[in-house]
């Protein structure tokens, strides 16, 4: 083991030299929206190779389609917690609120025999309300939001306990709610799909170009916009083939992308977005200039827990019970929070993408899976984690360094 | 003779009405009266000066004037027309733009972006249905836009209106947040020590970007600690002293040392008269 810890550290150890080198190309290249998701697709893939070469069982489709699986709450979750780590806030209360959520979603539907699909709308409804609350509470009275969360971890684990009842855990077995994560697509319809995503991600950037060109505008490089087409393709299609040689496509899978991307769409695309920005980055500038701060702020918390909510779902669905231990005690609100940092979003805000949140989900499950598979111990895992974490944020503070000496 | 002859030119050259013009304003922050009853007025095509010791009130009273903080009492008349101003929305939907000395400039955010930063143009159509706030940003015009409102301001050395603000120099910043102010169909431009952190050379540039808002009919409101560059560009003179007006000089007819006087001293009766 501790060969490989050293293996580990070598690899590590070259990648941070590689991508500090990157981060500063990439902080020359101005903001190209594809700028900030290098770095963390440069980790996973030297995850993925390392765990490649040491555990063959690693690049099986079968441990692909299962780590896509076991990267999907905290994945849910990471994509949530980015939108309030942009404004400058945290929220510790998020994976309370989707144990809250999913224990409601349980009780309904095992207990009461509410039908699944109006039992889902109920938790999300519980999930926004109660991320309202807490925004309400951060934006009004003036609680820092660390403590509001803080506050809202402990009440709403207990809240949970409450829902749940003295057995502390309810079986799930509704078709409906246990679809959402053991429904795959037929391998056609996953082609048809990718086919489709790749087709409107080309016709998006060639348009693009072509209205840049038509407004006399600068163009980017045709060259990156290229790349950037076909690195956005390889990796559909890499991701539908490894899938599809094992069960196919998840329909967790396509149900995450679309939730990612309507979230993507919102915080970069939309004046609500810029708002966040620019609270994050500087929240007196953004009150003079007439967003209110105090309703960013409020939807921002209800964003995550709307979020939670889903998180919730799919982890009762996944587990197909919801027990306090699935969701309470850490573990999962951490590895949400080291995803969307791995992903290279500022806890500081202002800086940050939901997409990386997704990618930084993928580093975390990967680390997980590939040292589950080597045998590791959970000592182990949990100082290789701890070090990724940092490691991440390493190599974040040193491409921004690079970026600002410009 | 030769100031009174400038003096005449100068009210020609302004409409008589004043654009803006505020009076009896009042503000307290607990038990300190930062401002006690200022009157101020400016004309289309005027740039005047409020020039003050430290601690006197000017940028109480300018952030005011951007509603950035309401005012205890006070009336506002824009052309004559009763108005009120309770947040940074009133004042921007009546045409007022501040510039403040901090710049308020969010340098995570693109050159573009900072320019609309608050309103941004948004495509219509199918996404008419949406609130303004989640309809997709027209992040194309934008740029177009930026990049006139950038060529306008002579900003030769900022390479793309997509670069951060946090990469750009402290003058390249300045011209951004006036540009702001300009592009945003405003009357009123309130600037707030444009010039105190920059060099010669870009000094120049901010001065000659101020006398084109006099040429483009904006009431200009200029705070200063300099008075080289107040004398240069502006056309009168407005000390407010412990918040409260002290005196009002045209340009052309008074010279630095009576402002000085004015400003840490105060003028007496006899000498006011003169005015």
């Amino acid at each position: 083991m501790s060969d490989a810890i050293q293996q580990g550290a070598g690899v590590s150890g070259a990648t941070t030299g590689f991508l500090k080198r990157i981060g500063a190309r990439l902080g020359s290249m101005g903001q190209l929206s594809m700028g900030t998701f290098v770095p963390v697709l440069l980790a996973l893939v030297a995850i993925w190779v390392y765990f490649g070469v040491t555990e063959p069982a690693f690049f099986s489709p079968r441990n692909f389609y299962f780590l896509f699986m076991q990267s999907a709450v905290v994945g849910t979750l990471a994509v949530g917690i980015t939108v309030v780590l942009l404004i400058g806030d945290i929220d510790l209360s998020a994976a309370a609120v989707a144990g809250v959520c999913a224990s409601l979603l349980a009780v309904m539907s095992t207990n009461m025999g509410v039908p699944a699909p109006i039992a889902c709308l109920i938790a999300l409804a519980g999930g926004l309300f109660l991320g309202a609350i807490q925004g309400a509470l951060t934006a009004y009275v003036g609680i820092p939001s660390f403590v509001v969360t803080l506050a809202g971890l402990l009440g709403f684990q207990g809240l949970m306990l409450k829902i749940l009842g003295i057995h502390g855990a309810i079986n799930v077995r509704d078709p409906f709610i246990r679809g959402i994560t053991t429904i795959s697509l037929p391998p056609m319809v996953g082609w048809g799909v990718a086919l489709a995503c790749i087709t409107l991600f080309a016709w998006l950037v060639y348009r693009g170009h072509q209205k840049r060109v038509q407004m006399g505008l600068e163009l980017d490089p045709t060259m990156a916009s290229i790349s950037k087409v076909v690195l956005f393709a390889l990796i559909a299609a890499g991701t539908v083939a490894t899938l599809n040689a094992y069960r196919g496509v998840p329909l967790i899978v396509i149900l995450l992308l679309i939730v990612t991307t309507i979230l993507a769409w919102l915080t970069t695309s939309t004046p609500f977005g810029r708002a966040l920005f620019a609270v994050g980055g500087n929240q007196e500038s953004a009150r003079r200039v007439g967003i209110s701060v105090t309703n960013i702020r409020i939807a921002a918390f209800s964003i995550v827990g709307l979020i939670a909510a889903v998180g919730g779902i799919v982890g009762a669905s996944r587990y197909a019970s919801v027990s306090f231990n699935a969701f309470a005690g850490g573990p999962l609100l951490l590895e949400a929070i080291g995803a969307a940092v791995i992903g290279g979003t500022s806890l500081f805000g202002g800086r940050g993408s939901v997409w990386n949140a997704i990618l930084g989900a993928l580093v975390i499950g990967s680390l997980g899976n590939g040292l589950d598979l080597s045998g590791a111990s959970a000592a182990d895992k949990l100082m290789f984690s701890g070090a990724i974490l940092l490691l991440a944020v390493a190599i974040d503070a040193l491409s921004r360094n690079a970026r600002d000496r410009k | 003779m030769q100031a009174l002859k400038m003096k005449k030119q100068n009210t020609e050259s302004v409409s008589a009405v004043p654009h803006l013009r505020v009076t009896g304003i009042n503000k307290s922050f607990g038990g300190v009266e930062a401002l006690r009853g200022v009157d101020i007025e400016v004309r289309r095509g005027e740039v005047m000066a409020l020039v003050g010791d430290n601690g006197a009130g000017k940028s109480t009273l300018m952030k005011i004037l951007a509603g950035a903080q309401e005012c205890d009492e006070g009336v506002f008349l824009l052309d004559g027309q009763v108005v009120s101003i309770d947040s940074p929305q009133d004042a921007t939907d009546l045409g007022i733009q501040i510039v403040y000395q901090d710049l308020a400039l969010c340098e995570n955010l693109s050159v573009s972006d900072n320019l609309f930063l608050g309103n941004e143009p948004v495509l219509g159509g199918l996404a008419s249905i949406l609130p303004r706030c989640i309809r997709p940003l027209d992040k194309l015009l934008m740029e177009q836009r930026a990049q006139q409102a950038i060529d306008k301001m002579k900003i030769k050395t900022l390479k793309s209106v997509r670069s951060t603000v946090g990469v750009l120099s402290g003058g390249q910043r300045q011209a951004i947040a006036i540009a702001r102010a300009v592009g945003a169909n405003s009357s009123v431009v309130l600037l707030d020590e444009p010039t105190a952190a920059l060099g010669v050379v870009q000094t120049r540039q901010v001065l000659e970007v101020v006398k084109q808002l006099r040429a483009t009919n904006h009431a200009v409101i200029y705070i200063s600690h300099n008075l080289r560059d107040i004398f240069e560009i502006c056309d009168r003179i407005t000390v407010i002293r412990h918040g409260m007006n002290e005196a009002t000089f045209v340009t052309a007819a008074t010279n630095p040392d009576e402002i000085v006087v004015a400003m840490t001293r105060g003028i007496d009766k006899r000498s006011d008269e003169d005015v």
